[in-house]
């Protein structure tokens, strides 16, 4: 057996560049509407129209407009069947290949928590209520986790595999970070990787449950923050060995140069208050880049506005770096769970291209407990060439990434 | 790459432990069938669940207090794999461990009875103590939390190619050094909601028996259970190679994808393969390890993971 030293030890060696990006978020569809709401310091959050809220403490979500997503489907017969997830990563995949058309990936990975589970209410609900089933072999159909993968893949004429990961809140940054192994340990040319989430009412009202939602405004390290907000969205990365993407002549947005995991085993849903499961990830992403805290110029936070996790994170990240900008864009779109770390990624990506920290909206007063450099309420220009964006779960599961600017 | 296995887990309707279950199945046993019945009408279904007596002796934790049966099936079945392995896991050892834990429907009964409150009594009917069981990963943190793992944790969600998926994605993990081991883990449970998605689904037969490879495809029966194996680099039983497979649409990209498959997988002494998606893998022994070969194979079928075992070298037979 293969002895190793340290427990990020890896025998990598590939460069890994992201060639094309999509997203849709209720920032906004595509690069250019999420690059103007983050330099305007939107606040996209709106009352939840979905489903009732009546009776939810927190009645706010970011939401992507329905009728935006239909009208982006050539063939609306056929999408008029599908879940709104799969409109939502079909609109991310197909900006990403209108950049690199000839993309052809080996695998996909992509991240979610939720799947297509307003079909699965729909479907319960008329089982429940004696409703009409006409509907059930559709909406069972497209309930699964991976089915909003696969409408997407099909709708561009892709028959790599899919795995699905769904580490909770972490999982979108967990298949951008496989997907960056995948590639970097050579086994693997092209990636597709990203993930997607769509708002449903019982995610809604189980975060409402734990009171773990607020019914006010989303701040996100502040002093008076009370909790988090829910949104949705989807994104996706490719990504491609670097030398390869260069030989072909194809532009390279970034590179990808660290990915860390760790598992925490304090409570499902709370962090280790010590943030030893948050440090461990940032610690084991530094360590895979071959890189030190010093070389980072932002941080796009996890800051989902609870009173724990932004305590926990707070901790860790003050501890490891020294005065780097940090912000969480979850304060302007809400939490998109399984979309967010994908999401937060191509917005880390568009600050390292348009050399601006994006903002933390909703800031008044600094926490006492939180030593932090936030990016308060105003996206700042600055030079940016490395960024670190961090994503954790239920389950303790924490997972960072770091990007970097490239230069040609 | 290939990949050694270390030791074998499963939790099953014909019982626990690798040994016990794979004499009945030498035996050519059949689990006992239970009738359930759809809470909102009489449709009644078949399944095999889980005997309550393949749970003496599993592991007592506080996180299985509240937990749903599929986190005891996993718990069970890993630890068996770790025990059979000699592992122990100390605070080093623990982030030299990765743990890939696959499902399609993962907790359904807890996540369905969260809902049933909502939809009955409303948004303040929501149990907060149930919400964190629906979450797909939950067994797989609680299962982490057991074994003590704080290295990469992975939930694999899909449909019946998802075990071999998993294993696919273990081989991607264990090139990376920093780790000597990987638990792969699929679980399920079973309930009569799933049984009503699957009959709306044409997939499902209401009563045995179950009739693979028949003239007439006439559907399956759930069962519930997990099986587990744990992967390190080197041992007597090898898993050769895996392959992810792909997406098809029609019968003839099937078909030619499973060439690409069996072309791409040189000279396999057995394989699984799993349809709906595809994903495969080959094994072979070392010399005198035959024995411990087919519980293998076994082992992930019972894990409900779904998977068609053929044994070859009849390879060109199609799906």
């Amino acid at each position: 057996m293969v002895e190793s030293t340290s427990a990020n030890a890896k025998k990598f060696t590939a460069r890994v560049a992201v060639v094309a990006a999509g997203v849709v978020s209720p920032l906004g569809f595509g690069l250019s509407e999420t690059l103007d709401s983050l330099r305007e310091a939107r606040d996209c959050v709106n009352r939840v129209t979905r489903f009732s809220v009546a009776q939810c403490r927190c009645k706010t979500a970011g939401q992507v407009p329905a009728e935006r997503l239909l009208d982006k489907q050539c063939n609306r017969v056929r999408a008029r069947r599908l879940h709104r997830a799969s409109h939502m990563i079909i609109y991310a995949l197909g900006e990403a290949l209108t950049q690199e058309p000839q993309f052809k990936p080996e695998l996909t990975v992509i991240g979610t928590t939720s799947g297509g589970m307003s079909y699965g209410e729909d479907y319960y609900r008329s089982l429940k209520q004696g409703g009409n089933l006409r509907h059930s072999p559709t909406w069972i159909a497209n309930y699964p986790a991976q089915k909003p993968v696969i409408d997407a893949l099909e709708a561009f004429g892709i028959a790599a595999p899919c795995e699905v990961v769904s580490n909770a809140c972490a999982s979108g940054t967990n298949a951008i970070g496989h997907g960056f192994d995948c590639v970097r340990s050579g086994r693997y040319q092209r990636v597709l990787t990203g993930g997607y989430d769509a708002l449903s009412e019982l995610v809604f009202v189980g975060f409402d449950s734990l009171q773990a939602s607020t019914p006010e405004k989303c701040r996100p390290f502040d002093r008076h923050r009370a909790g988090m907000v829910l949104g949705e969205g989807a994104a996706v990365l490719a990504l491609e060995n670097f030398n390869a993407a260069r030989a072909r002549g194809t532009t390279v947005l970034a590179e990808i140069t660290g990915y860390g995991i760790s598992t925490d085993n304090f409570h499902l849903t709370q962090p280790d208050p010590s943030g030893i499961g948050p440090r461990r990830a940032m610690e084991r992403t530094l360590q895979s880049a071959h890189t030190s805290a010093d070389a980072v110029d932002y941080i796009n936070a996890h800051g989902t506005a609870t009173p724990f996790n932004d305590t926990a994170e707070g901790k860790a990240i003050s501890e490891l770096f020294d005065r780097v900008p940090v912000s969480s864009t979850k304060s302007m779109m809400g939490h998109s769970l399984g979309a967010a770390g994908a999401v937060e990624a191509v917005i880390c990506l568009l600050a390292l291209q348009h050399q601006f920290l994006p903002p933390n909206i909703n800031f008044r007063a600094p926490d006492e407990d939180i030593h932090l450099n936030i990016v308060a309420n105003k996206a700042q220009p600055a030079l940016v060439s490395t960024v670190l964006s961090n994503s954790f779960g239920f389950g303790g599961t924490n997972a960072s990434i770091l990007m970097r600017k490239f230069d040609a | 790459m290939s990949l050694a296995i270390a030791g074998m887990g499963w939790v099953t309707p014909l019982g626990s432990g690798i040994d016990p279950v794979w004499e009945r199945l030498l035996q050519g046993d059949e689990a006992q069938a239970e009738k359930i019945t759809e809470q909102f009408s009489n449709q009644y279904y078949s399944v095999f669940r889980v005997p309550e007596s393949a749970l003496t002796g599993s592991p007592r934790h506080p996180r299985l207090r509240r937990a749903s049966m599929i986190s005891r099936f996993a718990a069970a079945a890993g630890l068996e794999a770790l025990q059979a392995a000699g592992v122990k896991l100390d605070s080093q050892s623990a982030e030299r461990m990765a743990l890939v834990f696959a499902i399609s429907n993962g907790g359904v009964i807890y996540t369905k009875r969260f809902y049933r409150d909502i939809v009955e009594g409303g948004a303040q009917s929501a149990s907060p103590l149930l919400f964190p069981e629906t979450v797909f990963n939950a067994p797989a943190s609680h299962l982490a939390a057991i074994l003590g793992i704080t290295g990469a944790t992975y939930t694999l969600v899909g449909d019946s190619a998802a075990g071999l998926l998993a294993i696919r994605m273990a081989e991607d993990l264990m090139t990376n050094e920093a780790l000597d081991y990987c638990l792969v883990v699929g679980a399920e449970e079973v309930d009569w909601l799933l049984c009503d998605a699957y009959r709306r689904w044409r997939l499902l037969r209401l009563a045995p028996p179950v009739e693979p490879f028949g003239r007439i495809d006439r559907g399956m029966i759930l069962s519930e259970g997990a099986g587990a194996i744990l992967l390190r680099r080197d041992g007597p039983i090898i898993i050769e190679g895996t392959h992810a497979g792909g997406n098809y649409r029609k019968r003839a990209e099937a078909e030619e994808l499973m060439k690409r498959i069996l072309r791409d997988l040189s000279e396999p002494k057995l394989i699984l393969l799993s349809r709906a998606q595809t994903a495969h893998l080959s094994i072979r022994r070392k010399a005198g390890c035959y024995s411990k070969l087919s519980p293998m194979h076994s082992s992930i079928r019972q894990s409900q993971l779904l998977v068609r075992a053929l044994a070859l070298p009849d390879c060109g037979r199609s799906f």
